[in-house]
């Protein structure tokens, strides 16, 4: 028998239901409204829109430059400019449309009342998720300092999960030794989901000046160059997630359907797309009729039959690749 | 960051809005994406090219200073921003003239003719002219030039209204792309050795002059900001009274061109660029330091709160 598929897009996560897996990531999509100035873009296209990531007070961010492309990627150390997390919440999100789709606030702080109290100002106000930025390369103090330490990391869930009962997504970094072992902290502190990973560290050099290209002299390195690094930690990570129900918003150089069915295979509930945007802004419809294209061809009624069915042989990984 | 609405237009038990007003949102859909087909590629000295696309949603939302953000390469897949030079809105072509930098824009001089060429476009505030000063000074440097002659056509064109008398300045150190001929018009206070223009301009009855170290015949030998301090200088103060200046180029000579504005008076807006990611405002790649009203200092990105600013918010003083 027959019947027509139609596959559903739909994916519960934490609790919300978001009408597509496609997640647009944070700092690259400003604070929801910008690239609807593009004709053809929809912010319903995407189960959620990541706002800039956001800091007790305005932050003016780093010199220029501040963005390089490299080999399929790019760097960028924006610096984490943004107007403050009482203008976000008291001018921005007012404006916001939230029947279009669901927004995550991403916070960001130096220490950790910073991050305590962003995500206290952010619990008050209507946003629908709090996406913790653990791992911002591109700032002096705070960011990857936290990331790339489980005892920091599972100190600042620790702290802002008591301030919030709004899901709390823990966004990882991958310039860390055991990534899995920093998940296993954050599940256990409180974090409802984690997002693996954010941009790796790296840098350009200008051989006719020599000197660095971004400003910053480092960066953050996105999109496609980085997609295997990604598949692989979200991998990891799903390990020790899945048996908690901590669902994962994979990222990192995803630019088509593949990509985020690779992604999803390994174990992402939601998948982000940034970079990407930049390349083609129109390309979450694209990458949404393929995902729904994919289900139908292998009778699937929903993303969540194929969330984690990654068919390998277990045991098998080697910690040396050579 | 967005522009913030007084309020949302209705909000639900749980807080949450349905977006601003319509009027608040007059941002969406004002960008294209469109396959754009290559028309034609024009090759001059010093690696300078002159292309032509047809994409007919950018060409007829395009205003002077705006630019678009093309796929070169897929290889490549950033995008680069090159400002639109002309525009020909009937017939649905941008043409836009750019020397290669890097491997972007080399790609790009190697697509043949009927290349797919994404076009991402128009983007940015444009200049703004202002009827009450109808002597515009438009100054272009090297691949500064596109914007300036945008400008002229729309000032040509806008003519009826407004007795616009807009004299084009350009400097270039290598070989202007176009050829170079001793202009029909006269226009006073220039130095008598600058008679060389730009054909096109001069063809729609608009006065440019150029600049160069080059010792290109016809040409001022000195900076064009030289040269507008001459034309400048020559003016009464009615006549100053009546000037207002456009710049785009490389930053060394924005910044003296926002000395030459000052030096006499005179407002001046000026296009500048920064390295790129979105184009659409999404990414803060851009982001400039901007001098506010109030004296603060406010971060503003080049491609959607720009490309076009006041000369004295992006130069002050103290800085230029
Ligand atoms: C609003 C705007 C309008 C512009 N208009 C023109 C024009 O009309 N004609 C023209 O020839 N050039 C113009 N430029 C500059 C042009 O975008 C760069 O020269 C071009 O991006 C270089 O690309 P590439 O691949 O050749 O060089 P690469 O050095 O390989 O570029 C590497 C990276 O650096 C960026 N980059 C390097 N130089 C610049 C620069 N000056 N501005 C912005 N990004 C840069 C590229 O976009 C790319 O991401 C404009 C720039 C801006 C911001
Ligand atoms: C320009 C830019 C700005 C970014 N800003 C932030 C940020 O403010 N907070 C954050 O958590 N991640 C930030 N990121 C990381 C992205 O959210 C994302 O994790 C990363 O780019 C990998 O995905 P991609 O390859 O699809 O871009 C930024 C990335 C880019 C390219
Ligand atoms: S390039 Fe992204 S905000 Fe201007």
């Amino acid at each position: 028998m027959h019947v027509p598929l139609n596959p559903s897009l739909a994916v519960d996560f934490c609790g919300l239901r978001l009408a597509s897996p496609l997640v647009l990531l944070s700092g690259c999509v400003g604070f929801g409204e910008e690239y609807t100035r593009v004709e053809g873009f929809s912010n319903r296209d995407a189960g959620a829109i990541v706002l800039k990531g956001t800091t007790r007070e305005p932050r003016l961010g780093n010199p220029a430059h501040r963005v390089y492309e490299t080999p399929m990627g790019m760097l960028n150390a924006i610096g984490l400019q943004n107007p403050g997390a009482d203008y976000v919440i008291d001018r921005i999100l007012p404006t916001l449309d939230f029947t279009e789709t669901a927004f995550f606030a991403n916070v960001c702080g130096s220490t950790i009342e910073d991050y305590v109290e962003v995500t206290r100002r952010f619990d008050a106000s209507p946003i629908d998720a709090i996406e913790l930025n653990i791992s911002c390369p591109n700032i002096k103090e705070g960011g990857v300092q936290f990331g790339n330490s489980p005892d920091m990391s599972a100190r600042v869930v620790e702290a802002c999960r008591r301030v919030t009962r709004k899901p709390l997504i823990t966004k990882l970094s991958p310039n860390q030794t055991d990534i899995r072992e920093n998940a296993r902290r954050c599940i256990e502190a409180g974090s409802d989901a984690l997002a693996v990973i954010n941009t790796v560290m790296g840098m350009a050099i200008d051989v006719k000046t020599r000197k660095p290209v971004i400003g910053n002299i480092q960066g953050g390195l996105s999109g496609p160059a980085i997609k295997p690094i990604a598949l692989l930690k979200v991998m990891q990570v799903a390990e020790v997630a899945r048996p908690h129900n901590v669902p994962i918003i994979g990222q990192g150089g995803i630019c088509g359907a593949d990509d985020a069915l690779e992604f999803i295979i390994a174990g992402a509930t939601a998948v982000g797309v940034g970079t990407a945007l930049f390349y083609e802004p129109h390309c979450c419809k694209r990458i949404n009729d393929g995902i729904a294209a994919y289900l139908a061809a292998n009778r699937m009624e929903s993303v969540g039959e194929l969330i984690g069915s990654l068919d390998a042989p277990k045991k098998s990984v080697q910690a040396c690749a050579c | 960051m967005n522009n913030p609405g007084p309020a949302a237009c209705s909000i639900d038990e749980k807080g949450r809005g349905r977006g601003a007003p319509p009027e608040r949102r007059v941002h969406r859909d004002t960008i294209f994406v469109e396959d754009g087909r290559l028309l034609s590629q024009q090759q001059y000295p010093g690696e300078q090219f002159v292309i032509r696309i047809q994409a007919p949603q950018c060409a007829a939302a395009a205003v002077p200073g705006s630019f678009a953000h093309l796929t070169c390469n897929p290889e490549r897949p950033m995008r680069r921003p090159l400002s639109l030079m002309r525009v020909d809105a009937k017939a649905g072509w941008i043409e836009i003239l750019y020397k290669i930098v890097g491997p972007g824009l080399a790609a790009l001089s190697q697509q043949p003719l009927g290349a797919t060429i994404s076009v991402l476009g128009p983007i940015g505030n444009g200049f703004s002219a202002h009827p009450e000063r109808p002597r515009t000074l438009l100054i272009g440097g090297g691949v500064g030039i596109p914007p300036m002659v945008f400008l002229a056509e729309s000032l040509k064109t806008r003519r009826a209204g407004t007795p616009w008398q807009p004299l084009v300045l350009m400097g270039s150190e290598i070989e202007f792309p176009f050829r170079a001929r001793p202009s029909q018009i006269l226009v006073p206070g220039v130095p008598n050795e600058a008679i060389a223009c730009m054909p096109l301009l001069d063809d729609w009855g608009i006065a440019s002059r150029l600049a160069s170290f080059g010792g290109f015949p016809g040409c001022f030998h000195g900076y064009v900001t030289d040269l507008a301090a001459h034309w400048l200088a020559s003016l009464d103060s009615q006549a100053l009274g009546e000037v207002e200046m456009f710049a785009c180029g490389p930053t060394p000579m924005l910044q003296a061109t926002a000395r030459v504005a000052r030096r006499f008076g005179v407002p001046c807006q000026v296009s500048l660029e920064e390295f790129m990611a979105c184009a659409v405002g999404g990414c803060a790649g851009c982001a400039v330091p901007v001098v506010q009203a109030d004296g603060s200092l406010a971060m503003k990105r080049v491609c959607v709160d720009g490309p076009v600013f006041d000369a004295n918010a992006v130069f002050p003083p103290q800085v230029s």
